[in-house]
């Protein structure tokens, strides 16, 4: 891989709501650094109050950050992509959805689509697969599915990927580095998020839980179902022979849908 | 003419040594700069001796023993020697009576050189080291017994014919050269560079002639992100030898390989890649440009081989092909245990997280969960990174006053970050009804209390150390109160000795001080004395750090315990295993350090332990199959203390 | 009145009488059960129950109260001919006033619980103004009908099983401007959200993603982190979050197969620039602890490890062990569960031999359903567990391979 640019933004820890580096970002800039690029270009655009927490990045052994400074409530999207064609990367990683603002997951599509490049989306994994014929120009990817599977799939051309969370783990972040390595601030042109400021904002109400409740039945039936699973007070077999306890663990398994 | 040969042999040798000693000197010397105050320090060095370096080497007295008979006979032997040079043209220079004085220090080193290779040659103990030490008795014996002899005779007038004496002479000649050559690589360097070092010690407070004893870690000065990008690349904590200053450097180069560290060490017992000795002589040969540890002959760092690190004074010292592995740095408890028992006042401790701080600050390279953990404690004030509110959770029903900025109450009591954990809980009740039924005027710091720092430091991020104790000290002066209460040794050590550093200076009390306090002025009356056999294990951060053994005790008598002491109690106890970030960095060894402990818990045949420390509690607890119970003594003072309603 | 709710419909007594008539005799007969149940379903009917309930009439009836509605229905059925349960009526909409389409995941041709909420979302919009749920996805759509789907459109089997993110926007987008519908649905899912965001891209729109409430005139979702709810009006693309929306029940749809002026199938011209894919072999061991939905675990009660192993692969679970285990070095310490380890949230989580210390404990909080097996009947994991055996795990685990090994080949 050539040249790479990681986008990163600034996350918000889920208990304390303090600025961080965001989780998958991170992920993004660690798997930037384990591909050893030609050119590594990080940029983050935001407002330029965000400098400090954006030191965590560099403290990832990154030299240099572009920051573009936009005003408070300002769409990056359009300041990253004018940035972005000046290096013309052919690979753009980042974190699959923000940990703060909108968060809605759409900004690696909105730059993949200025920069005419292909997304994938929750990348685990860039380099040679087990592929036996991988096609010259394309780079082989390892994409993470639910429940632990993996998808092995290449891209042709230049492609933005999002990172998963089961992707390597960030390196932690070292505080000398840190300190040392250099945020670039540049001024940058952007209209402000209409929509965004448009929406009414509430502090989050956690709702009560959507309980999966088996169809039909009476209601007493329905009333059972949901709750006896909770209780925790399930069956007991005290002693039984070990093909008599062997059968229950089977069946339990079966019911579960681990076993065919 | 044997006075003159004589004479003429030792002043040679010694100005050999001396030249060895000076132009090693410039190993140590190439170390960072460190303030120190020389004359004081010379001036103190022989009251350090005879009083701080006795007390420790006196806890095994056939060793002060044989060190008095040998170092005194050699020492006098050499001065009447050099006496009888510089006054060879005088009348007294060859008469009998000096000669009987030399005979009679020459025996009385011949009696220690027995004793030495007594212990050397039959007694054997494990953790000395071979290689050069294995030809110690020999030269000793060879220097002593010849010239014992030639003193004899000489006193008695010289019967023995001449050539014989000249050539007993020689041997005593090649047998001192020998020893002197120890100023170089052998045995006789600790005399010299253990000298210098008590009188350039890095912490001199430490001595009688200060407050006897220094332990907390000093501040690594960060400068200010402003000047971010001017600043040198490498310069927080220790890559290479020589960025460690150069009395540490100093000082570990008077390591004599006496072995007691590595018996006292809890994490060598338990078979983890670490022996403090071995630390030390790692650091010792890789001040040199090109340097291996082939030339080591003591006993390895457990599960690792000996002669393949290698280093140099200008190289890293911590990899996996460099003089120290990543593993055996994070092995260590910081328990302290190896300072406590160095004769040579080698600061073990604060030379591992010197290191560890490089690690940490400037390569991230924090193994393990530690580094997750340290992350959570940044964006949280906790390591586990959740709410600091939760921290109460367990006490929703005691309704615990809260202490707000600017308020005032007697007893300040911080619970620290075991109120987390389902166990400690258990303890942190107990003592908080106990303060209850003694009438303690007590408020807690409530959604205020960060963590102390305490496991950050000692993992070597000084950064979050720092962020976390300014803040807890600005917590804390906005307050007053008489004195802090905590039932953690480690936050009542970071409290006491560290944060003073940072604009901090209280009172700070151990909950078993302030329960034997409420039981003698009778505030809680004991009515159920326990009656089982009880053992204590002494915290590291109490104990050792603080001195602080005997309230405990008291405590456990108080409530009518049979006390059982350990082979390794007080200030010699061992280690649990939970100090210094151990069970986050968790290193495989052969066993687990508390299943060590738990081992000599059990030589006790006490059916209980009593631990004074959340992390001793956990550690301890964690140990399977059939063991003596495991209590924390605020429970055990409460169910000896319950009223009958 | 121009469509009968079926929620609404009461009981009609006089049209039962007359159903139950018997008029052929000499004398009109009255049956003592109704023929076909005219009732609302959901009304309770004190004396079907009684009867269900009978076991012996002589020489005194007896009445058995404890079985299940099914079995009841059942010797209901034998006893006298009453009909099985009632049809649930048809809904129809004629006439659409609008459209909204609920483009689906189907994963490898099942209809995913998140298929289903997406549906009940988009009836939610469809149902305030006489609206159409438009249902996409590959197969037919006669599963759907009664998830609530009105129309299905069909995309090419094939789709399915590949990997075609880039197709499958295509077609959305060329749905969206054929059928012009109101809104357009996802499932926030791995998949389907890339295909909403690949649409929301291309088309230029916003997309309100992971909705969690959602009403005509006002649509939720969580923003910064999950600290903030933002509130909009609907628009027109937007993700259903999981777990958000309860799918539907007793209802029937159409889910008739929607004729399209012209194939919608675009995209076939692109060349996609995503292509290859194929599914990983995964082993259950390389998993993390976090992403697997199967763990079988270890504890102290634990001696024969090959046999652990040979259940591990036999049952495809991910192995785990307690601190203990991990300390002996029998598992390597990243499969460590407890709070000193890995705090999981698998779906199942079969213990061996787990005593469950409190921090073992704290480790499985997020667990759906756990089974223990261990020597001790007190231990604090049989109280946790949802199906305990008090047993020998060395025992047990053979057993339970012979078992597995013996159903597979049968």
């Amino acid at each position: 891989m050539l040249d790479v640019a990681v986008l990163l933004s600034i996350g918000r820890h889920p208990v304390s709501g303090r600025a961080r580096r965001a989780a998958t970002d991170a992920q993004a800039l660690e798997m930037a650094l384990a591909l050893r690029p030609r050119r590594l270009t990080a940029i983050h655009a935001g407002p330029p109050t965000d400098g400090e927490a954006l030191r965590a990045y560099l403290g990832m052994g990154l030299e240099r950050l572009t920051h573009l400074v936009l005003s408070e409530g300002a769409d990056p999207v359009e300041p990253l992509i004018a940035h972005l064609r000046q290096f013309d990367p052919s690979l753009v990683l980042t974190g699959r959805q923000a940990e703060d603002g909108e968060g809605s997951g759409m900004l690696p599509y909105l730059i993949a689509r200025g920069l005419d490049a292909a997304v994938v989306p929750d990348v685990v994994r860039i380099g040679p697969a087990d592929a036996p014929n991988s096609i010259p120009g394309a780079a082989d990817l390892v994409q993470a599915l639910p429940r632990g599977q993996r998808r092995a799939l290449t891209a042709t051309g230049r492609f933005v990927a999002t990172i998963h969370p089961s992707a390597p783990p960030a390196r932690a972040s070292a505080y000398g580095p840190a300190r040392r390595g250099v945020i670039e601030p540049v001024a940058a042109q952007a209209t402000a998020d209409l929509f965004l400021s448009d929406c009414e904002h509430r502090p989050w109400r956690p709702k009560p839980k959507l309980m999966r409740v088996k169809r039909g039945g009476s209601a007493l039936d329905r009333l059972k179902a949901a709750t006896e699973s909770k209780s925790g007070k399930g069956q007991l077999l005290v002693n039984p022979t070990a093909e008599a306890g062997a059968l229950a663990i089977y069946d339990s398994l079966v019911e579960q849908g681990m076993l065919p | 003419m044997i006075a003159t040969a004589l004479t003429t042999v030792v002043l040679a040798v010694l100005a050999i040594g001396a030249a060895l000693a000076a132009w090693q000197s410039r190993r140590w010397l190439a170390g960072r700069p460190a303030a120190v105050g020389v004359v004081a320090g010379l001036r103190a060095l022989p009251g350090r001796y005879l009083v701080d370096v006795h007390h420790v080497v006196g806890r095994t007295p056939f060793n002060a023993r044989f060190h008095a008979l040998v170092a005194g006979g050699f020492l006098a032997a050499v001065v009447l020697l050099v006496a009888m040079g510089v006054a060879i043209a005088g009348s007294w220079a060859g008469s009998r009576i000096v000669w009987l004085l030399l005979a009679v220090v020459l025996a009385a080193m011949l009696a220690g050189a027995l004793m030495v290779r007594h212990r050397r040659r039959v007694l054997r103990p494990r953790e000395l080291s071979q290689g050069r030490f294995a030809r110690l008795p020999l030269s000793l014996l060879g220097f002593s017994g010849c010239l014992l002899v030639v003193a004899l005779d000489q006193s008695l007038g010289g019967v023995m014919p001449e050539a014989l004496a000249l050539i007993l002479v020689a041997i005593a000649g090649l047998a001192m050269a020998d020893l002197v050559w120890g100023v170089w690589k052998g045995p006789l360097k600790h005399a010299v560079h253990g000298a210098l070092h008590l009188a350039f010690h890095p912490r001199p407070a430490r001595f009688h002639d200060g407050r006897g004893r220094d332990t907390g870690l000093k501040p690594l000065p960060l400068a200010p992100s402003e000047d971010a990008g001017t600043v040198e690349p490498g310069t927080l904590g220790v890559e290479r030898p020589v960025d460690f200053a150069w009395n540490r450097l100093l000082g570990f180069d008077a390591c004599v390989q006496c072995g007691r560290c590595e018996t006292a060490c809890p994490a060598y017992a338990a078979g983890l890649p670490l022996n403090p000795k071995k630390l030390v002589q790692d650091l010792v040969v890789a001040m040199d440009a090109e340097a291996s540890d082939a030339a080591y002959a003591g006993n390895p760092h457990p599960g690792r081989s000996v002669g393949k690190a290698h280093g140099g004074a200008a190289l890293p010292l911590i990899g996996p092909d460099a003089m120290i592995h990543p593993d055996t740095l994070w092995s260590c408890t910081t328990c302290r245990a190896c300072v406590q028992e160095c004769p040579m006042m080698i600061e073990h401790v604060d030379a591992v997280v010197d290191l560890r701080r490089f690690q940490t600050l400037e390569l991230g390279a924090t193994p393990g969960k530690a580094a997750v953990m340290l992350e959570e404690l940044r964006a949280t004030d906790n390591p586990g990174g959740r709410a600091l509110s939760r921290r109460w959770d367990w006490a929703a029903d005691l309704s615990l006053p809260r202490l707000p900025a600017g308020g005032s109450c007697d007893t300040l009591l911080w619970v620290g970050d075991g109120a987390f954990d389902l166990r400690v809980q258990r303890s942190l009740r107990a003592l908080v009804v106990l303060l209850r039924r003694a009438g303690v005027d007590f408020a807690v710091l409530g959604d205020d209390e960060l963590d102390c720092g305490d496991v950050a430091r000692r993992l070597g991020d000084e950064a979050t150390f720092q962020s976390l104790a300014t803040r807890n000290v600005a917590t804390l002066n906005a307050r007053r109160f008489t004195r802090i209460v905590t039932a953690d040794p480690h936050v009542l050590h970071t409290l006491r000795n560290e944060y003073p550093a940072f604009g901090g200076s209280w009172t700070v009390v151990h909950h078993t001080a302030l329960l034997l306090e409420l039981i003698t002025t009778g505030a809680l009356t004991v009515t159920k004395p326990v009656g089982r056999s009880v053992t204590f294990h002494d915290p590291c951060y109490l104990g050792r750090y603080n001195g602080e053994i005997e309230a405990p005790r008291a405590l456990l008598d108080a409530i009518g315990v049979e006390r059982r002491e350990m082979l390794r109690s007080g200030l010699r106890s061992s280690c649990c295993g939970g100090g210094g970030g151990a069970p986050l960095t968790d290193v495989s060894g052969e066993r687990r350090i508390p299943d060590v402990r738990m081992e000599h818990v059990r030589e006790t045949g006490a059916s209980l332990v009593a631990v004074a420390c959340p992390n001793c509690a956990l550690m301890l607890e964690g140990v399977v199959g059939p063991r003596p119970e495991v209590a924390e003594i605020a429970e055990l003072v409460l169910a000896a203390t319950e009223t009958a309603r | 009145m121009t469509q009968p709710s079926p929620v609404r419909r009461r009981v009609d007594p006089r049209a039962e009488r007359a159903a139950r008539t018997i008029l052929t005799g000499q004398r009109p007969r009255l049956l003592p059960q109704p023929v076909a149940v005219a009732v609302n379903g959901r009304r309770r009917d004190p004396r079907a129950l009684r009867a269900a309930a009978l076991v012996q009439i002589q020489p005194r009836p007896r009445y058995d109260w404890a079985r299940d509605a099914a079995s009841a229905g059942a010797t209901a059925a034998v006893g006298i001919g009453v009909a099985a349960t009632p049809a649930i009526p048809l809904q129809v909409i004629a006439e659409p006033a609008y459209l909204i389409l609920a483009m689906l995941d189907r994963p490898g041709g099942e209809v995913s619980e998140h298929d289903r909420q997406v549906i009940a979302a988009a009836r939610l919009l469809a149902d305030a103004g006489g609206g159409a749920v438009v249902t996409v996805s590959t197969g037919s759509g006669d599963a759907l009908a009664e998830a609530g789907s009105d129309r299905h459109v069909a995309l090419p089997d094939g789709w399915a099983d590949d990997y075609v993110p880039e197709r499958r926007a295509a077609a959305a987008s060329a749905l969206m401007a054929a059928l012009s519908p109101r809104h357009i649905l996802f499932p926030d899912s791995p998949d389907g959200g890339d295909v909403a965001r690949r649409v929301a891209a291309a088309a230029g729109e916003r997309l309100f993603a992971g909705v969690q409430s959602l009403g005509p005139d006002r649509a939720t979702r969580q923003s910064a982190g999950g600290s903030l709810e933002a509130g909009h009006r609907p628009t027109r693309l937007m993700t259903v979050a999981v777990d958000a929306f309860p799918p539907l029940d007793g209802v029937r749809h159409e889910a008739r197969p929607l004729d399209l002026a012209a194939p919608v199938m675009a995209g076939e011209e692109l060349p996609p620039r995503l292509g290859g894919a194929r599914r990983l072999a995964v082993d259950p061991d390389a998993l993390s602890l976090s992403e697997t939905d199967f763990i079988l675990s270890a504890g102290n009660g634990v001696t024969d490890w090959q046999s652990f192993a040979e259940l591990g692969e036999a049952l495809g679970a991910t192995r785990a062990g307690s601190r203990v285990v991990c300390d002996a070095g029998h598992l390597p310490r990243e499969r460590q569960v407890g709070a000193s380890g890995m705090v999981v949230s698998a779906r199942c989580y079969l213990a061996f031999g787990i005593a469950g210390a409190p921090q073992h404990l704290q480790g499985i909080t997020g667990v759906r359903h756990v089974i223990a097996v261990n020597t001790d009947l007190h231990a604090e994991m049989i109280k946790r567990a949802d199906l305990s055996i008090v047993a020998d795990a060395q025992a047990v685990m053979p057993a339970l391979i012979r078992l597995i090994r013996e159903r597979r080949h049968a």
